[in-house]
């Protein structure tokens, strides 16, 4: 049972960041490759005011994705120019840069040791202790996620973001400040990123830079383009079969080490086979 | 130190040469960053230790086998993730994305197959510098030097004086012109993926005569060939080596100051700053 909640926090976790992400490559076709570094933010952000300065959750929350937001703002803004494969280098290079500062800012982060101790959830006065109370508060924020993201996209905001995808210079003609948009599409989809980061620091208690690896980044990635960019169903069932389905290898008997490399190799693969042969995803509709 | 400084910065050039050479006549060529361009490092230190380690052989005979052996695991990958891509115009994102995946299996598969564990290419003892001005240099750190050197004379010379490095720069010119003067476009994108590859499994060998073998070992070799070749232009095949000698020096002299686990961030920040502000400088054309 324990397993099945577990599974349903992980799930819930990554829908959250494959939709932050997807309204940054399927809506406004910002090609963002460095996600993870926002999920690390959110989360050490989360770390931090908890455990020194015993922030309140819903307070913590804010911060860090607001914090996240800020960092969406200091990527999005210098990159403006930057189109197609330079921006993803350039949020590459942000994603490892961050890596990095995790990993030696021993002040703050307390570096390759990690932050322990993080405490578990209490909100509104309830306490947020067991697997399936945890469980269901995540899947409060994943409805909150899907939500804001239906509205954006669905809103004249996202139908200008999708203008700027198919033709930026034409948005820019019927006079649409695109600059703006980009970088206020960076700020939303780092928030989202930042919220998912506090909620996995609060469901394991201890993170450490391993936990936001470049890795991290390309697998949220995998999950936007198997589920089928601009396509917010997609991003569900795509995330959710992304981190279901390597669980399932591990029910086959394989030992852990193997099971992780099979996984690796699994997604690989998929990126791969999508990209060239199904580029529109499970549920997606853009075509290469 | 001063001395020392100035020799591993020229080492440290020399290999990131072989890196950004073959980087760089890829993107030049295929017009793509290829995120798997590490891979055929590690690739190649790990058919290194196989021949040398395993089977035995001389470490020239050795080299010169991983180098073709590479060569030819990267033509393979061409025709399953990128030949359909190519056929089919996708945006060079689409190939990039499909490069990730390629880098995400083979790297998994090196550590299904050969554990993570570090290997080493060494045999016996280490072998004892000679002093130098008062600095260490290694017989290793010697032959890198030579025979990155042997290598970019042979790799200039392929390219302006052989009739297929001619036709290789003309099809990274104008590909739609080249075959109609009746070049055979899809070979030249063959051989340069596998003249490319080849120069990172060789440099992955020598880095490996000094350091392990580990299936991670691509990552800071594709951050490296990207920085480096970003820093001289990326597709210009003397600024790639200007920028390995940069990134060298850059590297070297910032760990002079700073903490060693600072290096890769260095390499990132240039990358950044070079990303954002160097097509402000010469005009970088950035191609859609």
């Amino acid at each position: 049972m324990n397993v099945l909640f577990h599974l349903l926090i992980m799930s819930g976790i990554y829908i959250i960041l494959a939709l932050s992400l997807n309204l940054l490559l399927g809506y406004a076709g910002l090609f963002s490759v460095g996600h993870g570094a926002f999920y690390g933010i959110g989360a050490y952000t989360a770390a931090i005011l908890a455990t020194k300065l015993g922030f309140p959750f819903w307070g913590e929350i804010l911060a860090a994705a607001c914090v996240a937001g800020f960092f969406g703002f200091l990527i999005g803004f210098p990159t403006l120019r930057l189109r197609g494969d330079y921006l993803a280098l350039a949020t590459f290079g942000f994603a490892v840069i961050l890596y990095s500062v995790f990993n030696n800012w021993d002040a703050l982060t307390r570096g390759p040791l990690g932050i322990r101790g993080i405490p578990r959830v209490a909100f509104l006065g309830l306490e947020f202790k067991d697997l399936w109370s945890y469980a269901i508060l995540v899947g409060i924020f994943v409805f909150i996620t899907i939500f804001c993201i239906r509205r954006f996209t669905r809103s004249a905001f996202g139908k200008v973001l999708e203008a700027i995808r198919e033709d930026d210079i034409a948005a820019l003609a019927i006079g649409k400040n695109i600059a703006r948009f980009k970088v206020l599409a960076f700020i939303i989809s780092a928030f989202f990123a930042g919220v998912a980061g506090v909620l996995y620091a609060h469901y394991v208690t201890f993170i450490d830079p391993a936990s936001f690896v470049i890795q991290e980044s390309f697998l949220i990635f995998s999950m936007v383009i198997f589920g089928g960019m601009g396509s917010i169903g997609g991003s569900v069932l795509g995330a959710a079969i992304l981190v279901i389905l390597p669980e399932a290898l591990r029910y086959l008997g394989l030992p852990s080490a193997i099971a992780a490399n099979m996984r690796q190799m699994i997604f690989g693969g998929l990126i791969v086979f999508i990209i060239n042969w199904r580029p529109e995803g499970l549920l997606g509709k853009s075509k290469l | 130190m001063f001395v020392q400084l100035i020799i591993n910065s020229v080492i440290a050039g020399s290999i990131y040469t072989l890196l950004a050479l073959g980087f760089t006549i890829i993107y030049g060529t295929l017009n793509f960053f290829n995120m798997a361009h590490g891979i055929a490092y590690a690739l190649g230190a790990y058919f290194s230790y196989v021949f040398r380690i395993k089977l035995g052989l001389a470490l020239p005979l050795a080299f010169s086998l991983s180098a073709l052996v590479t060569a030819l695991t990267m033509v393979g990958v061409d025709r399953i993730a990128y030949h359909h891509l190519r056929t089919r115009r996708a945006p060079s994102w689409a190939l990039v994305v499909s490069s990730i995946g390629v880098a995400i299996f083979i790297e998994s598969f090196l550590s299904l197959f050969f554990g993570s564990d570090t290997r080493s290419l060494r045999l016996g003892e280490a072998t004892p510098g000679y002093s130098f001005f008062g600095a260490i240099i290694t017989p290793v750190q010697i032959w890198i030097l030579v025979v990155s050197g042997i290598l970019m004379i042979l790799l200039t010379i392929y390219l302006k004086m052989t009739l297929m490095g001619k036709a290789l720069r003309a099809t990274s010119n104008d590909p739609e012109m080249s075959s109609i003067v009746g070049i055979h476009t899809e070979s030249i994108y063959r051989s340069t993926f596998a003249l490319g590859s080849a120069l990172a499994a060789i440099a992955g060998s020598l880095v490996a005569l000094e350091t392990d073998v580990y299936p991670t070992m691509g990552h800071a070799a594709l951050l490296q060939s990207i920085v480096a070749s970003i820093i001289g232009g990326v597709g210009n095949v003397p600024g790639a080596v200007f920028g390995s000698f940069f990134l060298g020096f850059a590297e070297n002299f910032g760990i002079w100051k700073m903490s060693a686990s600072w290096k890769d961030g260095i390499a990132l920040i240039l990358l950044i700053l070079f990303i954002l502000i160097r097509p402000a400088i010469s005009g970088m054309e950035q191609k859609k």
